[in-house]
């Protein structure tokens, strides 16, 4: 039914992504990194509606205290294999008060069925720009998840590139990892990873699932980020909800 | 810690990602299939080899689309009305593993037992 990758092209993959690491300097999109980890799975039909936002406190820069960034997004998939979102962002801080910052489009593509392989693979491509300023981002995650029995690891690698009047162009890149405990539908314990340069944080996020009448589901995820170094936010609070129905 | 080691750290943590994926599994799984008919599982009970990757191919005879889900087997894939899907699950330690066509709830019920 579907066009099916062997281990050679999977190994390929693998050593692609390994390449780009050792090539591209690690560095923090100029933007937050504490959003969310992907996983590499479609379903065909769904539509959802999803609000993500984050919050963070730090005693050392104000740039970064009291920062609150918000997504609001409709997805659906486009087929068994694609996954598209369309997001509105904005943004407040001590001094401003929230304002619409950018739009941003995103796909999803499921490379492998799930379980198929030793991992399940995905990619996701994003391209969003500033409101008010000419600022282009697009990025490319490489999505990656694998079981072991009722753990769950998740990896994103990420590679992305700024531009624009307003902006150095720069090629940039980010990790995100979650480890999640599958102990119900409704709560699953995780402990996140998210790194790039000048954010290094780690913490505990809670997840859980709420089905309704006609096929319909919540969803949501509650988590707090704590930098490990100095240039990290302190702490950077992260929520997200979302509705998804057929 | 410095942003160069910051970054050295993140270069670090991704290649061990990846690094520690191991090999993809291998082909040639035991293969069972399951129908989707007036929005019941047949058969509604499949027993399948304990502690060994299987192939599941369901197939929807109905015109509408069902869900094949179960939390149990961290499994949902969607199978349009008159097509087939294929949903790899396990290895399973002993035990049963109840699923649902999550579109017909109350009647489209099932489970994997692993023996």
């Amino acid at each position: 039914m579907y066009p099916k990758l062997d281990e050679s092209v999977l190994n390929c993959r693998s050593a692609a992504a390994l390449l780009l690491l050792g090539c591209t300097p690690f560095a923090l999109a100029d933007g937050v990194v504490v959003d969310k980890v992907y996983d590499p799975y479609v379903q065909p039909l769904e539509t959802e509606i999803e609000w993500r936002a984050v919050g963070m406190r730090d005693d050392e820069d104000d740039s970064l205290d009291s920062l609150q960034l918000h997504r609001l997004g409709l997805g659906r998939s486009l087929s068994d294999r694609w996954f598209g979102e369309v997001y509105l962002i904005g943004e407040r801080n001590e001094d401003e008060s929230f304002r619409l910052q950018g739009v941003e489009l995103e796909a999803k593509w499921q490379l492998t069925e799930q379980g198929e392989y030793a991992a399940d693979w995905g990619l996701l491509f994003e391209l969003e720009k500033e409101r008010d300023r000419d600022e282009w981002e697009a990025a490319t995650t490489l999505l990656v998840a694998r079981e072991w029995g009722r753990w769950v690891g998740t990896a994103n690698l990420a590679a992305i590139y700024e531009w624009g009047d307003d902006i150095d162009n720069e090629l940039e890149s980010q990790l995100r990892m979650q480890t999640r405990y599958r102990l119900s539908e409704a709560f699953e314990p995780a402990v996140e990873l998210y790194a790039g340069q000048d954010t290094l944080g780690i913490g505990p996020v809670a997840r859980g699932l709420q089905r309704l009448s006609g096929a319909r589901q919540f969803y949501w995820e509650l988590g707090l980020i704590l930098g490990v170094t100095d240039e990290s936010p302190d702490q950077t609070l992260r929520l997200l909800v979302e509705y998804e129905f057929y | 810690m410095t942003d160069y080691r910051c970054r050295g750290v993140v270069r670090l943590l991704a290649v061990a990602a990846l690094a520690l994926l191991p090999p993809v599994a291998q082909a040639g799984r035991p293969v069972f299939e399951i129908e989707i008919r007036g929005h019941l599982f047949h058969p509604s009970e499949l027993v399948v080899p304990a502690n060994t990757k299987v192939k599941l191919i369901v197939y929807n005879r109905d015109p509408t689309p069902e869900e094949f889900e179960s939390y149990e087997l961290n499994r949902e894939k969607i199978i349009m009305g008159g097509q087939r899907a294929i949903v790899f699950i396990g290895p399973l330690t002993q035990g049963e593993y109840p699923f649902f066509g999550e579109f017909n709830p109350k009647t489209a019920q099932g489970k994997i037992i692993a023996q």
